[in-house]
């Protein structure tokens, strides 16, 4: 299978120069649940050369409804390798890494990722993960919480810190309500915006993107 | 003129985009949202902030700055400032 015919489709979209670029790039998806899972499965298919997978969850019934890569037969499994073995099918020529850990203080984003997808469910690790990647590494964040979510692209050293544009913001208590659609949707999102990033082209760079499925609206925030 | 812009679920309760309110001398965050109350269907006070203090839940940002790292519901605003409420999705 020539590589040409495998991505024919979106190289009419975006063209081949572009192609070249998504194959000598590599992401970091911190956070392999309801948007990691989704946003790792579009960069493999189009055609990312590496993927760096962070997470030390396991697969939970209660994951099914969102969580793209995951079915019954991998309840109790580790996100990060089942991820890794359903990502591997989709594209074997996408590398692909895994760290089970949990993002914390002290977790430092590699050297040579040339973008960092905030897929994680909190902002205590969202504000870690902010300060462990590099100046100048773009860092795309995305959130969702009922039928709202968000996304908002970040040049660390440049652009406002995470913790500070969200200072005060404290987890609700108990399980956030997700709907089987949103998630997918703000990952599409994410995907997106990791794509004309990576093409030195982001369109949400210091802005959010605030999604409002409940009117099917979307509204820009500049930070 | 100061612009009072709401966002994701706030705009869903409030029906409504931003207000615009003309500036008073001495203005602060938290007395522009009073001000703005006067003029939704439905408080929003309460669910930002309590005896003064903000809740978490909702960022307030004045020209693009959480209050929180400027004066809290006591920060300045001026003619022409926008500001900004935004309950982010917590969840991923």
């Amino acid at each position: 299978m020539a590589e040409t015919e495998r991505y024919s489709r979106q190289i009419l979209c975006w063209g081949e120069e572009k192609q070249r670029v998504l194959k000598r790039a590599t992401v970091l998806v911190a956070g392999v649940g309801g948007l990691g899972a989704t946003v790792g499965q579009l960069l493999a298919r189009a055609g990312l050369g590496r993927l760096v997978l962070v997470d030390d969850g396991v697969v939970a019934w209660s994951d099914l409804n969102r969580q793209t890569l995951y079915a019954e037969k991998d309840v109790g499994k580790k996100k990060v390798l089942v991820a890794r073995e359903r990502l591997g099918a989709i594209n074997a020529a996408t590398e692909l890494v895994t760290l089970d850990a949990r993002i914390d203080e002290g977790f430092t984003v590699p050297v040579s990722t040339d973008a960092v997808a905030d897929c994680l469910d909190n902002f205590a690790s969202r504000f870690a993960l902010h300060r462990g990647t590099p100046a100048g590494v773009p860092f795309v964040h995305g959130g969702i919480q009922g039928e709202h979510g968000q996304v908002l692209t970040l040049i660390p050293g440049e652009s406002q810190s995470i913790d500070l544009l969200f200072a005060g913001c404290r987890q609700p208590e108990g399980p956030i309500s997700v709907s089987p659609d949103g998630p997918i949707i703000i990952a599409g999102l994410m995907a997106n915006e990791l794509f004309h990033v990576l093409w030195g082209e982001p369109r949400l760079r210091d802005r959010f993107l605030v999604v409002d499925l409940a009117t099917l609206s979307l509204q820009f925030l500049d930070v | 003129m100061i612009r009072v812009q709401f966002f994701g679920l706030l705009r869903l309760l409030l029906r409504k985009e931003s207000v615009e309110l003309p500036s008073e001398p001495g203005d602060t965050v938290g007395r522009v949202l009073e001000r703005a109350e006067k003029t939704l269907t439905g408080p929003i006070i309460h669910k930002l902030a309590a005896g003064g203090v903000l809740n978490a839940g909702t960022i307030i940002l004045v020209n693009r700055r959480n209050v929180l790292h400027l004066q809290g519901l006591e920060t300045p605003v001026n003619d022409g400032d926008t500001v900004a409420l935004f309950p982010p999705g917590a969840g991923g």
